[in-house]
């Protein structure tokens, strides 16, 4: 007896296999979503047009996608590092702010007659990618030390320490750094220090460049770098790294704090190219959406680009799909969460094999190969 | 009450592979039928359509003459087929007698009867001097004892067809031959057993009759009388197979390996290890010998560095290393073959490649990255030069069988070079082939003139290559016999705890301390 679907004994796990589930898996997605839009007496296609149209049709909007893809990717790139070593990291909220605020705050200091007085572009990039990172890394190192020490769950802390974050950057805002005015923010930053814009008529600016670099790092780390095979052991199984010799808690406390880092250059990118000011709510999800978009990516730093560009043009599409056609933006987190969903579940058919021919009842291949199960 | 069995031209498919192949099976009422094979001949398999976790492709099974189907296992326990799995089934906090009745339930009694039942347990323990306590919490029970739980939950459904898969894997040999003796008890009551094992000993030993598996295929019935275990060994894997060593004399040279008085703990907190001192030389296989869980393995760990040592000194090749730190000790050679393959000895997602440099990924790279053509030529190297069968280093370490991924780490560590080898339970659950294979190298390294420390649960195995003896009793050593003069029943019965009084044990451990006196 033949049957449609077949089980295989190891997943097909080409890169064609995995690329078709996906794509599949989006489209479902999609499809679900569209009854959404039915019930709200929407086209869905029109719908579909109003989100997808601005940000990879026009190129303000494009434009526009890539600025909010670039800390989408930085903190999926932390979610990589940081889950493929076994560290189940959430809280890159809290990175994002501290980073953020630490951009900031030394952006701040070079106003004319402060600490730093006018210091030039390439002095101050690379001092304020370093001072983010660290303060991102030792923030979310803490969180990596209290698991690999003293054996504390990572989930529960690093997710509570979120809030923590955001009510220090609430702390900040109102309070020490706060501009003269009535809304909770910094004054904006001096012009100076500001990312340079990289494609003429866009917002688009160099935090793209270094959300690209940090995935090209990150890929060489975990493929071409003892200490990503290090790192890798640890994550798959903690008893053989300890057995290989590897530094289990050393190397627990290493990728929060590269994670931790990442996440605060996202938070750098989105202050110094974007808002420009440092203010509260600046974070608004993207902690959470850039795990989301690392799971997509199937924990693959490169895939990781494209998926941060669909996910960053997709809420630049909603905020237009919500001014043209008056549809709520929120839709668009629904479709981005029910993607994930689908994916890691769509996995599942990568354990089968498809034998159309069983519709129309033909033989199998080999007699007497049928399935068992 | 009696029942006879046939299971007559049994296939079962998985995916790719035929694991029963056309499988027939007789046994009679009253019969210890032994089935053997080797690992994947597809003796579990069977065994598993037998007592209901599978269902067959085709073929058909018969009790006293009339088809059956078995669907599940409780149509299987209703049946009269009872089955001791090779990892218990047991609910550790719960008694012993909580788990004989487990999942039982009288009709119209909506509340558990414990008096009644423990009645009828007492009756049956007492009938088959099973010796149980009915009170006694099941993880406070040597494994021995827990086996025998196994089987009075078996008796208490008034199984009259028991299915013992590789029951003897963690038995002393004492508590070997009581299970013996129980299955002897049972067969006088007309009951049969089916032992699925692959060890001719014991098959020779309490078998009536015999069914060799390979490749799926059933390849022989014998009557025991009626063969010799080298006919069952040529049966088995095909071809004769000479499992007795020709080691070479012994050329003891200087102490590799030195420990002495070392005390470990578990992790919480209880002594494991109270104070062993040994001594293993350049040439020399020193065997430890001992029942799974009386401490070789946090010895072992100690060794590696993988636990703390509480107190007592480690020498290796004349230097203190004692306290030194992790990256020096790792880097003064020594090489570890752990117990569990999967879950310690390998990354089983990982590549087999990636697996064949673990430990000395920092060797294989250079400067920060690492060196990948190199990676995979020294894997390759060590696939054919240990001849690691069934996969492409590119697939996983977990696809390979258990002999071929034993065959790796092996291959890994021996390639790395060390002079001390620490081995633990290397064969466990390999097939006669993949022992073979792991024997010759083990034997090809002391006649390098490595220092190897062999911890085994497998007598035949120490006996076969170790040169030296210590067998351990909850974390101490009960003596240190020499190979060529032991015998079975000697380490037996101090694997059980008890010493045996022999006028050159003493002598002996007093030179050793001697020995050890100086070099430290």
């Amino acid at each position: 007896m033949a049957k449609l679907f077949e089980r295989r004994v190891t997943p097909a796990d080409s890169l064609l296999d995995v690329a078709a589930t996906t794509t599949l898996a989006f489209l479902l997605a999609l499809l679900i979503t569209s009854f959404l839009f039915i019930s709200d007496g929407n086209n869905p296609l029109q719908a579909y047009f109003a989100l997808f149209h601005e940000p990879f049709a026009t190129l303000r909007g494009f434009g526009n996608a890539l600025v909010r893809a670039s800390p989408l990717a930085l903190i999926g790139l932390g979610t990589i590092v940081s889950w493929r070593s076994g560290l189940a990291y959430l809280g890159f909220e809290g990175c994002f702010v501290i980073g953020a605020a630490a951009a900031s705050w030394l952006a701040l200091l070079t106003s004319p007659g402060q600490a730093l007085g006018p210091l030039p572009f390439f002095v101050f990039l690379p001092l304020v990618i370093l001072f983010s990172f660290a303060a991102g890394g030792a923030w979310a190192g803490a969180v990596g030390v209290i698991r690999a020490r003293l054996g504390g769950n990572e989930v529960l802390i690093s997710l509570m320490s979120n809030y923590v974050g955001i009510f220090f950057l609430q702390y900040l805002v109102s309070g020490p750094l706060r501009a003269p005015g009535s809304l909770p923010e910094t004054v904006q930053l001096p012009q100076r220090t500001w990312l340079p814009f990289i494609l003429p008529g866009t917002r688009a600016h160099a935090g793209v460049l270094l959300a690209l670099l940090a995935a090209a790092i990150v890929w060489v780390l975990l493929k071409k770098m003892p200490l990503g095979y290090e790192l890798i052991v640890t994550g798959f199984n903690p008893s053989a790294a300890r057995y290989a010799g590897i530094d289990v808690v050393g190397k627990l406390t290493l990728a929060a704090f590269f994670a931790g880092g990442l996440g605060a250059l996202a938070g750098m990118v989105e202050v110094l190219g974007s808002q420009h000011r440092l203010m509260d709510g600046i974070s608004g999800g993207v902690g959470f959406v850039g795990i989301i978009v690392a799971l997509l990516a199937r924990l693959n730093p490169i895939a990781v680009i494209p998926t941060a560009l669909l996910y960053g043009g997709m809420s630049v599409g909603a905020d237009a799909m919500q001014r043209r056609a008056n549809i709520p933006s929120s839709i668009t987190f629904i479709l981005q969460s029910l993607a994930v969903l689908l994916v890691l579940t769509t996995d599942v058919l990568r354990y089968y094999r498809f034998r159309p021919s069983a519709l129309w009842g033909d033989k199998p291949l080999t007699a007497g190969e049928g399935t068992n199960r | 009450m009696k029942r006879s069995l046939e299971m007559r031209d049994v296939v079962k498919r998985f995916p790719g592979v035929v694991a029963n192949d056309h499988a027939n099976l007789t046994v009679e009422a009253g019969e210890i039928h032994a089935l053997l094979g080797e690992n994947g001949a597809g003796k579990s398999t069977l065994m598993q359509i037998l007592y209901g976790f599978h269902r067959m492709d085709s073929g058909e099974i018969l009790i006293d003459g009339s088809p059956v189907t078995l669907t599940s296992s409780k149509e299987a326990i209703a049946l009269g087929i009872g089955m001791v799995h090779q990892e218990f089934m047991l609910v550790p906090p719960f008694t012993v007698l909580e788990n004989a009745i487990l999942g039982l339930r009288e009709p119209g009694h909506p509340l558990l009867d414990l008096g009644k039942a423990s009645q009828r347990f007492k009756a049956l323990s007492d009938r088959h001097q099973l010796a149980l306590d009915p009170n006694a919490e099941v993880q406070s029970l040597p494994i021995g004892v827990q086996q025998r739980v196994e089987i009075v939950k078996a008796l208490y459904r008034d199984a009259s067809l028991l299915i013992l898969d590789e029951p003897t894997a963690v038995l002393t040999s004492q508590e070997k031959d009581q299970l013996f003796s129980v299955l002897r008890g049972l067969q006088a009551e007309g009951r049969s057993s089916i032992l699925v094992t692959h060890k001719l000993n014991e098959i020779m030993e309490i078998a009536d009759r015999v069914t060799v598996m390979r490749d799926g295929k059933v390849i022989a019935t014998r009557a025991i009388r009626a063969t010799s275990k080298q006919e069952l060994t040529r049966l088995t894997v095909g071809r004769d197979v000479n499992l007795r060593t020709n080691k070479p004399p012994l050329e003891r040279g200087k102490p590799l390996l030195q420990i002495s008085d070392v005390r470990v703990c578990d992790d919480s907190g209880n002594e494991k290890v109270r104070g062993i001192t040994l001594e293993v030389h350049a040439g020399e296989i020193l065997g430890i010998a001992g029942v799974d869980g009386n401490g070789q393995s946090h010895l072992a760990e100690a060794i590696m560095r993988l636990r703390a040592i509480k107190s007592g000194r480690l020498v290796l090749a004349g230097v203190d290393l004692t306290s030194a730190s992790l990256t020096r000790y790792r880097s003064a050679g020594l090489a570890y073959i752990p117990a569990d393959r999967r879950n310690v000895g390998s990354v089983t997602k990982m590549s087999v490649a990636d697996n064949a440099i673990l430990g000395s990924q920092r060797k294989y790279a250079r400067g920060i990255f690492r060196d990948i053509r190199r990676e995979r030529a020294s894997a390759a190297a060590l696939v054919k030069r240990f001849d690691v069968r069934g996969s492409d280093i590119d697939l996983p370490a977990g696809k390979l069988s258990g002999g071929n991924l034993q065959k790796l780490i092996l291959g890994r560590e021996i390639m790395r070079g060390s002079n001390v080898l620490v081995v633990e339970q290397p064969t466990r659950g390999l097939d006669i082939g993949a022992i073979e294979a792991v024997w010759h190298e083990l034997l090809r390294e002391r006649q390098e003139g490595k220092a190897i420390l062999l911890i085994s649960a497998d007598l035949e195995e120490l006996l076969n290559l170790a040169d030296r003896i210590a067998v351990v009793f909850e974390g101490r050593i009960m003596g240190i016999v020499n190979a060529t003069e032991a015998s079975v029943e000697e380490i037996g019965s101090m694997m059980a705890g008890i010493p045996v009084e022999r006028d050159w044990v003493a002598p002996r451990l007093s030179i050793e301390e001697k020995a050890n006196g100086e070099a430290f």
